[in-house]
C-alpha cells in the first residue's frame, strides 16, 4: 500500500469513527427518596447557626443547596456580628469539606492506628473511665476547647460519675492579662465589652480588636461608627504599640515604641491625667496614693523607658486630656511580653480616672470567653497529668501541642502509653498524631447546639447540612457516655432543649422551633446600664503596676502574634485561608518574620533572606519579611502556620514560633508569654521567594489611593476647570451623559433601566480581607497554592491593595481592588472574539466560551482584574460540593473576572418580574458587600438618580482609580480621611 | 432516517476510491482489460478481502448506531417509564411530577415516593413497579439517565419560561407521544432564534451564562 493509499482510508476511518462518536455519555440524575418540605432543588435554604471558629460566637446563616451548605454569611438578626462575618468565617465550610477530614474513629494498636465502629470506641472510653474511677479520685482529665453551658454541664456530669474534677477550658488566646486587671481594678474577673462607638478618642496599646482580638466583627463594626467620616462619629484612633499590624495600619497616627515600653507611656499618661484632673470627682484616696507610685514616670523618665517619640507622646497626652469620652484599650495579651499586666492595669485606670462613671464599659454583656482557664492553671492542671496521677485524658478539640510552647510537656506525655489519651478531632492535628484514640467529631456545622457568646446572648447552632462523612457529633457521643435509657436515646438535640427550657431560655417547643429560626436567643442583651463598677479599693493593682521591668535592657526580642487569617493555627487546614494575602505584608502561604528594614540594611540582611532565630529554648527558620512598621529592636511573626500534621494545605507551610517559647508563664498573670529575649539571629544563606500578591508597597505617584485632609473637607473647594491631566480629569460617570465627543472615540452604551455600580468608601475599608474570601466563596475561584502564587498566578477576583499613604508613608491605606466595570472598557475594545462584552445594564461580562485565552484584556486592563486559568484547578473531594451551582467553574484557557455577582442580579430580576416592578435600592448585594463589617461597598443602579450610590457619588471625596484614563469606572472610590493629629 | 443517504454516499465514496486505486486513475480499464483486472484482484485478496471486512464493520455500525429500530429514541431508564402512558394515556400533568418547575431553576424529578402515590393501588405487583418499591424500601435513589443536557455555563432558567408561557413541548418535543424520551441537542440557535421572536433577553449573562 503506498502513502496516498494509506492516507485515504485513514480519512476515511476516521469519518466515519468521527460521525459514530459524538453523542455525550449518559450521566445520571438521581432523585430523592423522599422530598423534604423545604427543600426545593434550585433554590437556596437558609439555615441559622452559629460561628465556632473563634470564641467570639458569630451568628450565621448558611445556604443550602440540594443538601450542601455552599455559602455562609452573617445572620442579620445575631447582636454580636449583625450579619456580617470575617473572613474566618467565610471559610468555616473548608472545615466542614475538608478532604483530609477524617470519617472513623482509629486507636493505636502497636504503633500502629487502625479504624474501629463508634460503638468500640464508646464501649473503649466507658471501660477505661470506669476503671479510672475504681481507682480512686480526679483519675480523668478534660481538657477543651471553648464550648457552650450545655456542653460544658454535659462534660461536668460525665466526670462527676468518674469522681473527677470539671474540665478545664482551654484556649490559646484566654487574655489572662486583661481578666486580671479587670478583676484588680474593677473587682470583675471577666472580660467586659467596650461600648466603643460612643467613644470620641481611642487608645489601644496594643489590642488588636479589628484582627482576632476579644470579638473582632463587632469591635470593626462599632470602630467605624466611631471613627468613619459621614456615619456620626468623628473619632480618633491612636495606636501605641512596638509593630503595627492591621489594626495599628487603621490607626489615626500608629505611636511606635518598645516591645514592653506600653506600660510606661500608660504611667505617664496616668501622671499627666492626675495633674489635670486633681479637683474632679475621682475619690482622693485613689489619686494621692497613684501619684506616690507613678512619681518616678516623669516625661523624660517616660521617653527614655519606653521609646515611644516624643512628639507622639506630647499629642497622645493632649489628646486624652482634650477628648471628653476617651477609651483605653489595654495590650493584645500574649504576646506583649512581661509589662502586659501593667499595661492593661494602667489602661483600666486610665479609663476610671477619665471616666469615672465607665459609662463605655460593659460589664454585663461580657464576652464568655473569659470562662477559659489561665495558661498557667491549664499547665498545673496538666501537670498532674504528667506525674501519672491521671489515667484517662480527654481533650477536645485543641491542638496544645502545636500552640503551646513545646518544652511545656504536653508533646513528651501525650507520646507516652500512660494516660490513656482521646482526642475528639475531625483532623489528624499534632495533638491527634500522639492521641491513642482519635474519636472524629462532625463539624458544629452538622450539629446540634448552643453557644453562649456573650453573656446574654444564646445562639443555636443546628446542622445546616446533612452529615457529610458520617461522624457522630461530640455531644451525642457525650450523651451516650454520660446517660443510659432514655436520656441517652433521645440524643444531644432532645438534652439541648431540654436544658435550655430548664435554664429559662426558652419556654416549650414551639419557642424552641422560633428560636431555632431566629439563630438563638438574644433577649438577654442589655442596651444600656446594667452592671456597673467602680476602682476597687483593695489597692491589689498596686503590685502589678510595680512589676513593670525595663524593657531596654532585653536586646533584640522576637514575638509571635495571632493572626487575623489563621487565628491560633486552627485555620490552616483550609485553602481560602492560606491563598488570602495577610492584609499587611501580602504574603500568602507562608509565615514571613518582619523586621525592621533600617536593622535589617544595617546587618545586610536582604528580604527572603532565611534567618535562623535561635533561643535558650528552641530554634527556627523564617525568611525575613522588610517592614516599616515596627520598633527596630523587634522581630514579629504571625502564629498559625509551620503544621507538622493537620492536613494537606497545613503541613510543610511556613513556620510555628511556638518552638523557641519559655513553657513557662507570666509570674504575675498567668498568660502564655509569645515573646523571648535574648534570641540569636543566623543567617543560614539560604533565600525564599516571598509568595506576595502586591507589586509595590507605593503608588509611584498615580492616582491609585487617595487620602484627604478632614479639614479640607469642611473648607469650601474652588472646583478647578477640568482637564485632562492625572490631577484635573473630571468624575465621569459610566453613563450616556458621561460621554464627550472631544474625548471619547466609542459612542456611549445604552442602558436598560439599569446601570449597575458600586462606591467604595476607603475610610470605612480597614483591609480585613473578609470580602475576598467571600468572594472565593461566592465565585468558585480557584485555589492556586504557593507554587503558582510565585508565579504571579493568583486568581483573585476581589484583592485588597495596601499602599502607603503618598502624602505621608508612615499612613498605610487599604483599596479593594476589583473589576471596574469600565464604560469605555479597554479590554472590550481587544478582544478579537468579543468573549469580554457590555451588556445593557453596564455589566463588563466575560463570555467564558467564547474566549480562547489570547489574554490582550489582562494586558489592556490598567487594574489588573482579570485572571487567565493557566490550569484546571482542583477541589479535591469532597471540597467540590461547596461549589456554587449557580456559578460556571472555569477551565483552563480561559479569563475570568469580577461579575458583580451577577446571579445574585439575576435573581433579584427573577423576583422583580414576579411582582412586576423594579429592582429596588438595595435589593442586590454582591458577597463582598454583604459581608464586609464596616460597610465600606455600597451597590446599586446608576440610572435610578434616587439610589443610594448617585447620593454617595456627590460627596467631595468621590473619584475614580486612574480616572484620567478615561475608562469611566463604574467603581467609585471615596478618599479616606485624614484626622489632623 | 436521515443517516441514510450519508451511509450510501460513504459507501458509493469507498467503492470508487477502490476502483480508482485498484486500476491506477483509469476505471475504464476494469472493463477493457478484464483479465488483467481479475489477475490485479487475485493478487491483492488477501488486502481486499480485508478492505471489504472493514466496509461492512463501519456500514453495520451506522446501520446500528443510526437505523436500527430503538436508535434514536432516547437512553434506557432503570425503570422503562413511559412518559406516552403517563402524560398522554393518563393526561398527568407534567407538574405533578416535576413539581419546582414553576418556582425554580430546576423542575425536579419527582421523589421515588411519589410514585407510590398511585402504584400503591395501580398495578403495584407489576415487577418494575416492585422494582421501585425496592428502592423505596432500600431507601436507593432511582438511577435515572439524563435525557436532555446544556453546557455548564449556561443556566436555563424553567421558572421564568413557564411564567412566560412557554410550554414544555416548544423545547422538550411531544412528551405525551413518546415511550422513551428521544433526546433533543440544544444548541445556542434554538434559544436565539426563541429570544429574538420574543423580543426576550439577549444579554449573553443576563439571559443564560452564568
Amino acid at each position: 500500500m503506498d502513502r496516498r493509499t494509506f492516507l485515504k482510508i485513514a480519512a476515511m476511518g476516521s469519518l466515519s469513527f468521527a460521525s459514530g462518536c459524538s453523542s455525550q455519555p449518559d450521566k445520571t440524575l438521581f432523585s430523592l427518596v423522599q422530598a423534604p418540605d423545604d427543600m426545593v432543588t434550585g433554590r437556596g435554604t437558609w439555615f441559622a447557626s452559629t460561628c465556632r471558629e473563634c470564641p467570639a460566637g458569630c451568628g450565621i446563616v448558611a445556604k443550602n443547596r440540594e443538601g450542601r451548605a455552599i455559602k455562609l454569611e452573617g445572620n442579620p438578626l445575631h447582636p454580636i456580628n449583625r450579619g456580617r462575618l470575617c473572613m474566618r468565617g467565610q471559610a468555616a465550610l473548608q472545615g466542614v469539606y475538608n478532604p483530609d477530614r477524617l470519617s472513623k474513629p482509629l486507636i493505636r494498636e502497636n504503633g500502629r492506628l487502625t479504624p474501629i465502629s463508634y460503638e468500640k470506641a464508646l464501649s473503649i472510653i466507658q471501660d477505661k473511665g470506669s476503671d479510672a474511677a475504681k481507682k480512686g479520685q480526679g483519675r480523668v482529665a478534660v481538657f477543651t476547647e471553648m464550648v457552650g453551658p450545655t456542653l460544658l454541664s454535659l462534660f461536668k456530669a460525665l466526670l462527676a460519675q468518674w469522681h473527677s474534677e470539671t474540665p478545664t477550658l482551654f484556649e490559646p488566646f484566654a487574655y489572662e492579662s486583661l481578666k486580671l486587671a479587670n478583676s484588680q481594678v474593677f473587682g470583675i474577673d471577666g472580660l467586659a465589652s467596650y461600648r466603643m462607638e460612643q467613644a470620641d478618642l481611642l487608645v489601644s496599646f496594643g489590642a488588636d480588636f479589628l484582627e482576632t482580638w476579644l470579638s473582632p466583627v463587632e469591635y470593626a463594626r462599632r470602630f467605624q461608627q466611631m471613627r468613619a467620616f459621614g456615619s456620626g462619629g468623628k473619632g480618633v484612633y491612636l495606636h501605641v504599640g512596638p509593630y503595627a499590624g492591621l489594626t495599628a495600619a487603621n490607626a489615626d497616627r500608629f505611636m511606635v515604641c518598645r516591645c514592653g515600653g506600653e506600660a510606661f507611656v500608660a504611667f505617664g499618661l496616668i501622671r499627666e491625667v492626675l495633674e489635670k484632673i486633681s479637683d474632679s470627682s475621682v475619690s482622693g484616696d485613689l489619686v494621692e496614693p497613684l501619684k506616690r507610685i507613678l512619681d518616678p514616670f516623669d516625661r523624660e523618665e517616660v521617653l527614655k523607658l519606653s521609646g515611644i517619640r516624643q512628639s507622639h507622646y506630647d499629642l497622645l497626652i493632649e489628646r486624652v486630656l482634650s477628648a471628653r469620652r476617651p477609651l483605653i484599650l489595654g495590650t493584645q495579651g500574649a504576646g506583649a511580653g512581661e509589662n502586659t499586666p501593667a499595661t492593661d492595669v494602667a489602661s483600666c485606670l486610665l479609663n476610671a480616672l477619665l471616666d469615672p462613671d465607665l459609662t463605655l464599659i460593659d460589664f454585663s454583656n461580657r464576652h464568655t470567653v473569659e470562662r477559659t482557664a489561665k495558661r498557667s492553671d491549664v499547665l498545673n492542671r496538666f501537670k498532674s497529668v504528667t506525674d501519672g496521677k491521671v489515667d484517662l485524658l480527654l481533650l477536645n478539640n485543641i491542638d496544645p501541642v502545636f500552640s503551646v510552647p513545646y518544652n511545656a510537656g504536653f508533646r513528651k506525655t501525650l507520646g507516652q502509653d500512660s494516660p490513656f489519651v482521646v482526642c475528639f478531632s475531625s483532623f489528624m492535628s499534632e495533638t491527634a498524631a500522639l492521641s491513642d484514640l482519635i474519636v472524629p467529631i462532625a463539624h458544629p456545622l452538622e450539629s446540634w447546639d448552643a453557644y453562649e457568646g456573650k453573656t446574654g446572648v444564646w445562639s443555636i447552632l443546628q446542622p445546616v447540612m446533612g452529615n457529610l462523612v458520617g461522624t457522630y457529633t461530640l455531644g451525642d457521643l457525650l450523651v451516650r457516655l454520660a446517660f443510659k435509657g432514655e436520656t441517652a436515646q433521645q440524643g444531644y438535640r432532645g438534652y439541648l432543649a431540654n436544658d435550655l427550657i430548664r435554664r429559662g431560655m426558652i419556654k416549650d417547643e414551639r419557642d424552641w422551633i422560633k428560636t431555632v429560626q431566629q439563630g438563638g436567643a438574644f433577649d438577654g442583651l442589655s442596651s444600656e446600664g446594667g452592671l456597673s463598677s467602680k476602682v476597687q479599693p483593695s489597692w491589689s493593682w498596686a503590685g502589678t503596676l510595680s512589676s513593670a521591668i525595663d524593657p531596654g535592657a532585653s536586646g533584640t526580642i522576637f514575638a509571635a502574634v495571632p493572626s487575623i487569617r489563621l487565628f491560633d493555627g486552627r485555620g490552616a487546614n483550609k485553602p481560602w485561608l492560606n491563598e488570602a494575602p495577610e492584609p499587611m505584608t501580602q504574603v500568602a502561604w507562608q509565615t514571613p518574620v518582619l523586621m525592621d528594614s533600617h536593622t535589617a540594611a544595617k546587618n545586610n540582611i536582604r528580604q527572603g533572606d532565611v534567618l535562623k532565630i535561635a533561643s535558650t529554648w528552641g530554634e527556627l527558620e523564617a525568611p525575613v519579611y522588610l517592614s516599616e512598621f515596627l520598633h527596630p529592636d523587634l522581630l514579629v511573626m504571625a502564629v498559625g502556620q509551620g503544621h507538622t500534621a493537620y492536613g494537606r494545605y497545613a503541613k510543610g507551610f511556613g513556620t510555628n514560633a511556638a518552638g523557641i517559647f519559655p513553657p513557662d508563664t507570666h509570674p504575675v498573670c498567668g498568660g502564655p508569654l509569645y515573646r523571648v529575649a535574648p534570641i540569636s539571629l543566623t543567617p543560614t544563606g539560604k533565600w525564599l521567594k516571598p509568595a506576595n500578591t502586591d507589586g509595590s508597597r507605593v503608588q509611584h505617584h498615580r492616582k491609585i489611593a487617595l487620602t484627604v485632609p478632614l479639614k479640607a473637607l469642611y473648607e469650601h473647594q474652588e472646583k478647578g476647570h477640568p482637564g485632562l491631566g492625572m490631577w484635573d480629569f473630571p468624575l465621569t460617570l459610566p453613563l450616556p451623559e458621561g460621554y464627550d465627543p472631544q474625548r471619547d472615540f466609542y459612542p456611549p452604551h445604552d442602558h436598560d433601566g439599569y446601570r449597575w455600580a458600586m462606591v467604595i468608601d476607603l475610610d470605612r475599608c480597614i483591609g480585613c480581607g473578609a470580602c475576598a474570601v467571600a468572594c472565593y466563596a461566592e465565585n468558585n475561584i480557584g485555589v492556586v497554592g504557593e507554587k503558582r502564587i510565585l508565579q504571579g498566578r493568583e486568581m483573585a477576583w476581589l484583592r485588597i491593595e495596601r499602599y502607603l499613604d503618598e502624602a505621608d508613608p508612615t499612613r498605610v491605606i487599604f483599596l479593594p481592588m476589583l473589576c471596574q466595570h469600565c464604560d469605555n472598557a479597554p479590554c472590550e475594545s481587544v478582544c478579537p472574539v468579543y468573549a469580554s462584552h457590555h451588556s445593557r445594564e453596564g455589566l463588563n461580562n466575560q463570555i467564558y466560551n467564547r474566549c480562547i485565552g489570547t489574554r490582550f484584556c489582562s494586558q489592556m486592563c490598567p487594574y489588573k482584574v482579570r485572571r487567565f486559568n493557566w490550569f484546571d484547578w482542583e477541589w479535591p473531594a469532597p471540597l467540590n460540593f461547596q461549589l456554587n451551582p449557580d456559578v460556571t467553574v472555569r477551565s483552563k484557557g480561559v479569563t475570568e473576572k469580577c461579575s458583580f455577582c451577577i446571579q445574585r442580579i439575576k435573581a433579584a430580576h427573577g423576583k422583580a418580574k414576579d411582582e412586576g416592578r423594579m429592582i429596588q435600592d438595595g435589593e442586590v448585594i454582591p458577597a463582598c458587600a454583604q459581608t464586609c463589617p464596616t460597610d465600606a461597598f455600597v451597590f446599586g443602579n446608576l440610572m435610578d438618580k434616587t439610589s443610594r450610590i448617585r447620593k454617595l457619588m456627590a460627596d467631595p471625596r468621590a473619584y475614580q482609580v486612574m480616572g484620567y484614563l478615561n475608562t469611566k469606572p463604574a467603581v467609585i472610590y471615596l478618599k479616606k480621611v485624614i484626622r489632623d493629629v | 432516517m436521515t443517516a441514510l443517504p450519508v451511509i450510501a454516499a460513504a459507501l458509493a465514496a469507498i467503492f470508487i476510491t477502490t476502483i480508482l486505486i485498484g486500476t491506477g486513475g483509469k476505471p475504464l480499464t476494469v472493463f477493457t482489460f478484464f483479465a488483467q483486472t481479475k489477475a490485479v484482484f487475485l493478487r491483492n485478496k488477501g488486502a481486499l478481502a480485508a478492505l471489504f471486512a472493514s466496509v461492512f464493520l463501519v456500514a453495520a455500525f451506522l446501520f446500528a448506531f443510526y437505523g436500527a429500530s430503538g436508535a434514536g429514541i432516547g437512553p434506557e431508564q432503570p425503570i422503562p417509564f413511559s412518559h406516552r402512558v403517563h402524560a398522554g394515556v393518563k393526561a398527568i400533568p407534567c407538574e405533578f411530577c416535576h413539581s419546582y418547575v414553576r418556582r425554580s431553576t430546576h423542575p425536579g424529578i419527582p421523589p421515588v415516593e411519589k410514585c407510590f402515590y398511585c402504584h400503591n393501588d395501580i398495578i403495584p405487583r407489576y415487577p418494575w413497579i416492585q422494582k421501585e418499591r425496592e428502592y423505596f424500601d432500600t431507601k436507593t435513589p432511582t438511577p435515572w439517565k439524563k435525557v436532555f443536557y446544556l453546557p455548564e455555563h449556561v443556566l436555563f432558567n424553567h421558572e421564568r419560561h413557564l411564567k412566560m408561557e412557554v410550554q414544555c413541548r416548544e423545547c422538550h418535543g411531544a412528551i405525551e407521544t413518546m415511550d422513551r424520551i428521544s433526546r433533543k441537542r440544544f444548541k445556542m440557535g434554538f434559544c436565539i432564534t426563541c429570544h429574538q421572536e420574543k423580543k426576550a433577553n439577549l444579554g449573553c449573562w443576563l439571559a443564560c451564562h452564568n
